[in-house]
């Protein structure tokens, strides 16, 4: 009876094309370039299979394969789903087709994440078809899928409605980021794989930076979690970004190495008078490019507070035959440590202190990354350099009284109308510092929040509201399949990881 | 009290374990000792005399060496419930907790060998039957293979699969990553640990009305309460806020669901019930009447006393308790467990008297409310007992109407201590969660004051304290929902699950050492993924002060 009803439909086929106003229907996290969409429905075969008929790409670490796999768990998690009844195959999807174009699984800045994904309403053999340049635009797009499956709980079946869908998409930015700190607590290892996750869900975050820096263990245990973290993102698609902050935030490292403060009472900066200083992050380096092999390393290089160094006699001293002053010091430092970093392959990001102290003398590979305050990419593009936003007014969820709101509407091109300028805006990263943030709730501090700045940054200018309240119902259905996905997204109405005030659905609040 | 030797037991299996374990101890190289907790004093940087257990088995004793566990351990099972899934699933299950940190193979590689390689499983009884009070003893031996046995490495003996499964669960908190060789190493070997609770019943109340918790919240919810042997998940479905829950024969119930998104079909509830089933947990459901009752009436409104009071449950007509009927019908297809709670708690019974056809009805009958309300609860649990239920109520059934409960009635005290004595003196049996320690919605009760709270308070008769079935944490969903849920729990619902399971000679009471090894535990469900908050917050489900370790906040 139910196929009756669901045939009635179907007769009455009709496509919509939505302009940046016809968003009301879709509930797609974050909105893609292009959707266009129909009225009709079908169910997921009880045997949803993956083909990779016409696909160049042999997926012989399986990234795909898993994918898909990951895709089947989470659209059957939260409900039994009834595959007896008989169901004529013209109403049944069979599978997805992927098409991969490239054959290389390299996963680096600037790849093509582009996508195209159809699902059509008929056909004997029918096959929802994707179709990317690389297997990481057919992860996104297999995310892409996985938000238009839902449980209906009338057929007890997965459908996908409005159908035909024609979807074409592709990231604004290639750089959408999301620091994790592991340094002011440490964060267990299923913790930061649910966050690797939650980031593939949102489609965001391709990059990950773990501070490392302050961590007392941090050579050898970080390095081996390292290993597990980075084949694991890979195969979601994302890049880790190790960050060494140097030279201020590493009295830690001074744990097994004293003689890398500049004395017992006063450990930060780091000894810039000592060789040895320089030889161990030389060591670390070359450790980080065996294991990082993404082409940015974060060398940090904020809030360096030098009075330690004139208040060591040794450094003082070592100062005044080098002619320097305490800021030159601090120049110096930085400079050394990109020419190693350099040495290794990599290109440098270093916090926007030193683009405000020496912006002019730092290599001109340098990635500037803003956190202070808004405008700082403006001057960072106009001088040549390449800039990454994080302005922490909006975009640090440490700042819990900044709402999701100012996460959505945060620009990071802000007065930067000369496209060749635009371009030198890498994209943007939200910061998950630890202070207050450990294994218990780093979830719900991270989401909802970083979801509307993943629209952001994903998503097409033209696309995107203009107010938030235009999306606010949109993020809430998303923030409802987080907790779906087992991710303790937090409710929206409220500052960061607020409880919900009172009894209510997921889907008001 | 005293630190003894396991009594042999006639079982030839486990006269086998004495003989074994006494061996071990007549073995001059293993310098065993014995430790209980009780009277410790506190050199809290003496570590290694802290058992990192929890909760804390009834007997232990163990030595002081090291040993190397094999990625690739195997299982053994043996004994009449030997064939078990359940018991192969637990071990896979704990294979993957275990072996989390150790990576691909060439991390894991050793040359010098392991010192455990295999676990066996004796599993005496076939019987899987899930009730309240099956056995969950069990015996678990960690040695090396050094010989002198031919059932060495680790052995976890149980008369039931549930046993085994708490055994398991000892067995994992034993292991621990070791970073320098990054293998999992057990410390402190070899062991002999002879458990069994305290209570039979050890629950945690999930309100699934005031906030929709999707089907895998609630199986994390489940998985997280095995880690400490909590064995009853009280599922509060239905409130007057939201009615979740598919029921066939009323199929208009469930249109009181939030949206058509937060719902649950009787296929969920099932595979709810098997998932817990399968890591011995009850689920035991409650529909809260009359009181509690407002939900239903969106696809009923007859049951309404009328459109504009609409709690409690229309008591006059036949068909409130037809509806009830078919509820518990359908339920009983689900919720084998024998034990059902029908609420009766916070009845205004206003609506009734301001109602003109309840009213009417009411002088009829010639009842008061009071009465009204006594035979609405006596109704519902003659209904309960027809389908073969025990009927649980909330302790205001009880302080309105002692006398007239069934006598199989189980009392759910929360007001206030002092309950349960009473209960248990009148002969009926008594569940324990005073809402001044045991409400996890109560932010403001610290991890000392849920661990100090206990069901036996005022009750020294022993056939009184047989009546106290245990004790349940209550997580009460107005200002928790599936991004806060599981931090309001933990580690608080720990604290209590030590107190259920733990005799009280085992632990007493709340010190610097309990603390110790709550925090411990409290990272050990972090790195299970359960985002357990912080112990030492005032608040509840606060956030970390600053920066710093797991083990010290």
């Amino acid at each position: 009876m139910i196929w009756q009803s669901i045939y009635v439909v179907l007769m009455f086929q009709f496509v919509l094309v939505f302009g940046a106003y016809d968003l009301k229907n879709l509930n797609i996290w974050p909105m893609p370039e292009s959707v266009e969409y129909g009225a009709k429905s079908i169910f997921l075969s009880k045997e949803f299979h993956l083909k990779t008929d016409g696909s160049k790409y042999p997926d012989a670490s399986g990234i795909l394969k898993d994918g898909f796999t990951r895709l089947l768990d989470v659209i059957t998690a939260n409900n039994i789903i009834e595959f007896n009844s008989k169901v004529d195959d013209s109403l049944l999807l069979q599978g997805i087709n992927v098409v991969i174009l490239s054959d290389s699984d390299e996963l680096q800045y600037g790849i093509d994440e582009s996508y195209k994904l159809l699902v059509h309403a008929n056909g004997k053999q029918n096959y929802a078809e994707i179709e990317a340049a690389t297997v990481y635009g057919a992860l996104h797009a297999l995310q892409t899928f996985s938000q238009l499956c839902h449980f209906n709980f009338k057929s007890r079946k997965l459908v996908i409605s409005q159908l035909p869908w024609t979807i074409t998409d592709k990231p604004r930015f290639s750089y959408r980021g999301l620091l994790i700190d592991t340094s002011r607590h440490y964060q267990p290892l299923p913790m930061i794989k649910k966050v690797i996750d939650s980031m593939a869900y949102a489609k965001l975050v391709k990059c990950i930076a773990l501070a490392y820096c302050r961590y007392t263990g941090f050579s050898f245990r970080n390095t081996f979690f390292s290993k597990i973290m980075g084949c694991y993102a890979k195969k979601r698609g994302i890049n880790v970004l190790a960050e060494l902050d140097v030279p201020g935030h590493a009295v830690s490292w001074g744990v097994g190495y004293p003689e890398l403060w500049p004395s017992k009472n006063c450990t930060e900066p780091l000894d810039v008078s000592n060789e040895f200083t320089f030889k161990l992050i030389n060591g670390v380096l070359s450790d980080f490019s065996k294991i990082f092999k993404y082409k940015f390393v974060h060398l940090g290089g904020d809030e360096v507070d030098t009075s330690c160094w004139s208040a060591t006699p040794r450094i003082k001293k070592w100062l005044e035959q080098k002619g320097f002053n305490e800021s030159q010091a601090y120049e110096y430092f930085v400079l050394k440590a990109q020419k190693i970093a350099v040495s290794h392959g990599y290109e440098v990001i270093n916090w926007e202190e030193t683009f405000n102290n020496f912006g002019s003398k730092l290599d001109r590979k340098t990635v500037v990354h803003n956190w202070l305050g808004s405008g700082v990419a403006q001057k960072v593009v106009e001088s040549g350099l390449r800039c990454i936003v994080s302005n922490q007014d909006s975009w640090y969820l440490d700042h819990l009284d900044a709402t999701w709101q100012q996460f959505y509407t945060n620009e990071p091109l802000t007065n930067i109308t000369n496209p060749n300028l635009q371009k030198l805006v890498l994209g943007g990263e939200v910061c998950m510092w630890g202070e207050h943030v450990d294994g218990s709730d780093i979830e719900q501090t991270i989401w909802p929040r970083a979801a509307a700045a993943a629209e952001r940054l994903w998503t097409n200018v033209g696309r995107l509201a203009k107010n938030p309240k235009d999306v606010g119902l949109r993020l809430m259905h998303f923030r409802c399949l987080l907790n779906q996905r087992g991710v303790a997204a937090a409710p929206l109405d409220g500052p960061g990881r607020v409880a919900p005030i009172e009894p209510g659905s997921c889907y008001v609040q | 009290m005293s630190a003894k030797f396991p009594i042999p037991n006639p079982s030839p299996l486990l006269l086998f374990f004495t003989i074994l374990s006494i061996l071990f101890y007549l073995t001059p190289i293993i310098n065993s000792r014995t430790l209980r907790t009780v009277g410790s004093s506190s050199h809290l940087s003496d570590d290694s005399s802290i058992t990192y257990l929890w909760p804390l088995p009834s007997e232990f004793t163990y030595g002081n060496e090291t040993l190397v566990v094999d990625p690739s351990l195997s299982l053994s099972l043996f004994g009449n419930g030997g064939n078990s899934a359940i018991v192969r699933e637990a071990f896979e299950r704990y294979r993957t907790i275990i072996f989390k940190h150790v990576g691909s193979s060439k991390f894991g590689m050793r040359d010098l060998g392991y010192d455990i390689t295999k676990l066996t499983v004796i599993v005496h009884s076939d019987n899987e039957e899930l009730q309240l009070g099956v056995d969950e003893s069990y015996t678990l031996l960690v040695a090396k293979n050094n010989g002198l046995s031919v059932i060495g490495e680790v052995t976890v003996e149980a008369n039931t699969v549930y046993g085994a499964l708490r055994g398991l669960e000892t067995f994992s908190q034993l292991c621990g990553f070791d970073y320098g060789t990054k293998t999992v190493q057990i410390y402190k070997a070899p062991w002999f640990i002879k458990d069994k609770p305290r209570f039979a019943f050890r629950g945690l109340l999930l309100d699934t009305s005031r906030h929709y918790y999707p089907v895998d919240i609630i199986k994390q919810i489940i998985e997280s309460m095995s880690y400490v042997k909590l064995n009853v998940l009280h599922w509060h479905i239905i409130d007057e806020e939201s009615f979740p829950l598919e029921v066939p024969a009323y199929p208009k119930l469930w249109k009181g669901a939030y949206t058509k998104w937060e719902r649950y079909t009787v296929e969920d509830a099932y595979e709810i019930v098997n998932f817990a089933k399968m890591r011995g947990i009850n689920v035991m459901a409650e529909i809260d009447v009359p009181g509690h009752g407002e939900s239903w009436g969106v696809g009923y409104p007859d049951l309404w006393p009328s459109t504009s009071c609409k709690e409690p449950l229309d008591v006059s007509k036949n068909f409130t308790f037809e509806v009830l009927s078919g509820i518990l019908q359908d339920m009983r297809e689900i919720f084998p467990f024998e034990l059902f709670h029908l609420g009766g708690d916070e009845v205004n019974t206003d609506c009734w008297n301001n109602t003109p056809h309840v009213k009417q009805w009411l002088d009829d009958k010639n009842m008061t409310t009071k009465d009204a309300y006594e035979y609405f609860v006596l109704q519902a649990q003659e209904i309960a007992i027809s389908k073969n239920w025990t009927p649980v109520n909330w302790e205001e059934t009880f302080n309105t109407f002692p006398e007239k409960l069934n006598p199989r009635t189980v009392v759910h005290n929360w007001l206030g201590g002092g309950v349960c004595p009473k209960v248990v003196a009148q002969g009926l049996r008594c569940i324990y969660s005073n809402q001044g320690f045991w409400y996890l919605d109560h932010l403001d009760v610290q991890w000392d004051g849920v661990y100090d709270a206990d069901p036996l308070e005022g009750i020294s008769d022993s056939a009184e304290q047989d009546r106290v079935l245990g004790g349940e944490v209550c997580m009460w969903s107005e200002t928790a929902d599936p991004s806060n849920v599981q931090q309001t729990i933990w580690p608080r619902a720990a604290s209590a699950a030590e107190r259920l399971w733990s005799s009280k000679e085992t632990a007493p009471r709340s010190n610097a050492r309990v603390l110790r090894r709550l925090q411990y535990m409290r990272c050990l469900l972090t790195r299970r993924g359960v985002p357990a908050s912080p112990v030492t917050n005032f608040y509840a489900r606060s956030s970390p002060i600053g920066p710093g370790s797991c083990y010290d906040q």
